[in-house]
């Protein structure tokens, strides 16, 4: 079972640090992304995250997300190549032997560099966000998002709706199973497609309205709304912290001045 | 304590009482049980009590309802009621808002305005006593049912106060984890909690019950000591389920032999592996046709793995299993389909359409069966839903929405018919309805398999119950002469 974007219970540095140190470390990381269109660097920044996700325990985690980047990245690529063509001309991406649709969907080089860049920035960001989710209690991250004077309904919603992924997962499994046993047999082809997401989606949708029902009346009646609450297990600023702010700051301080000399 | 009086209450765009002139008090510390048919208005009852009714909904409300001495208008919003009362919802996954046991327990008691120390030792305690300890870092989805309900439980719990409401909590659970939770109320009830509960398990409540309530069509038609409610022969039938003579009448119409029919499920030496852990272990079984079989183990035991290989859902990693003739292995679901017929625990996994006919026309049309709107019919009248062909599937009530499921699967007609748990959340004479119709289409030629926790439902209804445990069939013999 892929359980994305799930907290993960273990005992390892990213799990000991502050969520304000983590989210300072999501915001230099998203900010680097976004900013370099250098190639060399994202792959680096990539190379640096799995380095930081070995020594705090959660590199098979983040492996486990191969299969959403190799097909995600090859429609970045696809996506670049159709609609981007630039730079030295490198073949075509249907044969040009081919009658009447040879030589469509040129292959050039300036697409695919743009198309790796944007391949390079998703896996970069994907990974950074997902060390912090991954690594960071709910209850801790809402106490620190309630700190950041984020509504308390907000901050909720945001964390029931990333612990409820791999529940409608498996709802989803138990609909498709139920279905299947009816002898429901997904059509091929774009109606076909249209038609088979009733079975499941409906099922799926209406078992969690009556569920979001439940839950809204539970967080009322624990009192979670209530706004008064009592500080236990904090995970308090420490030294490893400011270390983490420190490294953070000079990262992007060096990143400044290579953006400021153009050799990012 | 909770007092309702002379209570009334229609949900808004409905003509007909889901409550009705209901008065009942559940003195301090006392447990009092409500049970009745499913739709009998017991999840309404819980929320006027918990005064969710009077602050939630809309809809038109008459009577009073008292919680401590006070009226729960009086109180100014759920959040000030959840200081008083706590209630437990039948849902467990709804009510796990967190990612792990103990983060779900502590985060309700951050809100309770406690001291950080205190907060700990609560706990400690209520871990302990729900069973929880060893789970603390475990996430909702790798734990089972009752594992969840004992969770929601403990978060109930945590806000500390006397008076509990618990919405069929054991619903979905096996025997082992319903006896678990009944340990947990009867050390709560010893504490002196005061506890409303709605249940259908009368017989596993019965120590820690005071009062039974009866509920029918929102209205109380019995209340009083268990003991003597129970002496009304009609009341009994509701409360506790009675399959006698399901078995017997059978006997009495003489089906073929069993060893004369040819076997219509051959499993041989079937393994199934999920990761590492070993679902099912090299187990062989033959089912010949017409038989009514009864698998019988607890939650985990394999028996839900072991029915998906009928039909192809899982494909087996060892083994092979043998369908009338075709092994599983060459066959597509959906001509498995034509032969087997699965009908899951929760009904409401399936339901999708606007109406009950087009629910159950949905099989038919996949598998391009003719002459559709005959078949509706007859399986319509097979569970005795002729009457609800145009309505909405999800406004039955449960009891009928099992029978639903069951004629969605029928109208395709599968010679094998499998059910998980179709009893799961009937009063005792829905159950028996189920049971019944099960027995009738044995009679009409159907080979009849049916997953249970239940004992009682294997003992009086089939002709040969398949224990299994750890993956592994223990026994598979003959019922015992009742």
């Amino acid at each position: 079972m892929a359980e994305i974007l799930q907290y993960v219970h273990k005992d390892g540095f990213f799990h000991r640090l502050n969520p304000f140190s983590k989210i300072l470390f999501i915001i230099v990381v998203s900010v680097m992304c976004i900013i370099s269109t250098n190639l060399v660097f994202l792959a680096l920044l990539i190379i640096a995250l799995l380095a930081i996700a070995c020594a705090g325990k959660l590199y098979q985690e983040l492996l486990d997300q191969s299969k959403l980047i190799i097909v995600m990245s090859a429609v970045f690529i696809l996506i670049t190549l159709i609609t981007m063509p630039n730079g030295a001309l490198i073949g075509y991406l249907i044969p040009e032997g081919i009658p009447v649709i040879g030589g469509l969907v040129p292959i050039t080089m300036g697409g695919i560099e743009i198309g790796l860049i944007l391949t390079f920035r998703f896996i970069a960001l994907i990974f950074t966000f997902q060390l912090f989710l991954i690594s960071t209690q709910p209850r801790d991250l809402v106490h620190s998002l309630e700190k950041l004077k984020m509504p308390i309904d907000y901050t909720l919603m945001f964390v029931i709706a990333l612990r409820f992924i791999p529940t409608l997962q498996i709802e989803g499994n138990r609909i498709h199973e139920a279905q299947l046993a009816r002898g429901y047999n997904p059509g091929t082809g774009f109606i076909g497609k249209i038609r088979s997401v009733a079975p499941i989606v409906i099922p799926l949708v209406s078992n969690a309205l009556l569920r979001s029902n439940v839950m809204g009346l539970t967080i009322d009646m624990r009192g979670y709304r209530t706004g008064k609450r009592t500080v236990v297990r904090e995970l308090k600023f420490q030294a490893r912290d400011y270390g983490m702010a420190l490294v953070m700051a000079l990262v992007f301080c060096g990143f400044v001045a290579l953006v400021l000399s153009q050799v990012l | 304590m909770i007092e309702l009086n002379d209570v009334s209450y229609t949900y808004p765009h409905t003509t007909q009482d889901a409550l009705h002139r209901l008065s009942l008090a559940v003195p301090k510390g006392s447990c009092i049980m409500v049970t009745g048919p499913s739709g009998a208005g017991k999840t309404t009852l819980c929320l006027a009590a918990a005064g969710i009714l009077h602050h939630e909904f809309g809809g038109k409300k008459e009577g009073l309802v008292a919680l401590e001495g006070k009226d729960v208008a009086a109180y100014a919003s759920l959040s000030e009621l959840a200081k008083t009362i706590g209630i437990v919802f039948d849902d467990p996954e709804a009510q796990m808002i967190f990612t792990t046991v103990e983060e779900e327990i502590l985060s309700a008691l951050e809100y309770r305005g406690l001291e950080a120390q205190v907060i700990e030792d609560r706990l400690a305690s209520i871990m302990t006593t729900t069973y929880l300890t060893e789970l603390k870092n475990r996430s909702p989805h790798h734990l089972s049912g009752g594992q969840k309900q004992r969770v929601a439980l403990a978060a109930t719990l945590a806000l500390g106060n006397d008076v509990l409401i618990l919405d069929e909590p054991t619903s979905e659970l096996d025997e082992h984890a319903t006896r678990r939770i009944v340990a947990i109320l009867k050390s709560l009830k010893e504490q002196g909690k005061t506890i409303l509960i709605t249940e259908h398990k009368y017989a596993h409540f019965r120590e820690i019950v005071d009062t039974l309530v009866v509920l029918e069509s929102g209205s109380i038609t019995a209340m009083g000591n268990p003991d003597e409610v129970m002496t009304d022969e009609r009341v009994r039938t509701i409360v506790i389920p009675d399959f006698s003579g399901i078995r017997t009448r059978q006997q009495a119409t003489a089906t073929p032999a069993k060893p004369a029919a040819a076997p219509v499920v051959e499993v041989r030496n079937l393994t199934h592996t999920y990761g590492d852990v070993v679902a099912l272990n090299s187990i062989s079984l033959t089912i010949h046709a017409g038989e009514f079989v009864a698998i019988v183990g607890e939650n985990g035991s394999g028996k839900t793995t072991l029915v998906k290989h009928f039909n192809r859902l899982l494909f087996p990693t060892g083994g092979d299993v043998i369908i009338k003739g075709k092994n599983t292995r060459s066959s597509t679901i959906t001509e498995l389909a034509r032969d087997v017929g699965l009908v899951f625990q929760n009904p409401d996994h399936m339901f999708f359409a606007d109406t009950v006919k087009d629910e159950v026309e949905f099989g038919i049309k996949n598998l391009g069966i003719p002459d559709g709107d005959a078949l509706i019919d007859s399986a319509l009248d097979k569970v005795g839903l002729r009457h609800t062909r145009d309505l909405y599937p999800r406004w039955l009530s449960r009891g009928e929405r099992q029978r639903l499921a069951i004629a969605s699967v029928v109208a395709m007609s599968p010679s094998i018919i499998v059910l998980d748990e179709p009893t799961t959340g009937l009063d005792g004479n829905e159950a028996r309805v189920v049971m019944e119709i099960l027995k009738d289409l044995q009679l009409a030629g159907h080979t009849i398999i049916v997953i249970t926790h239940n004992r009682e439902i294997a003992q009086q209804c089939a002709d040969r119950i398949i224990t299994m445990e750890k993956g592994n069939i223990i026994s598979d013999s003959e019922p015992e002469a009742v």
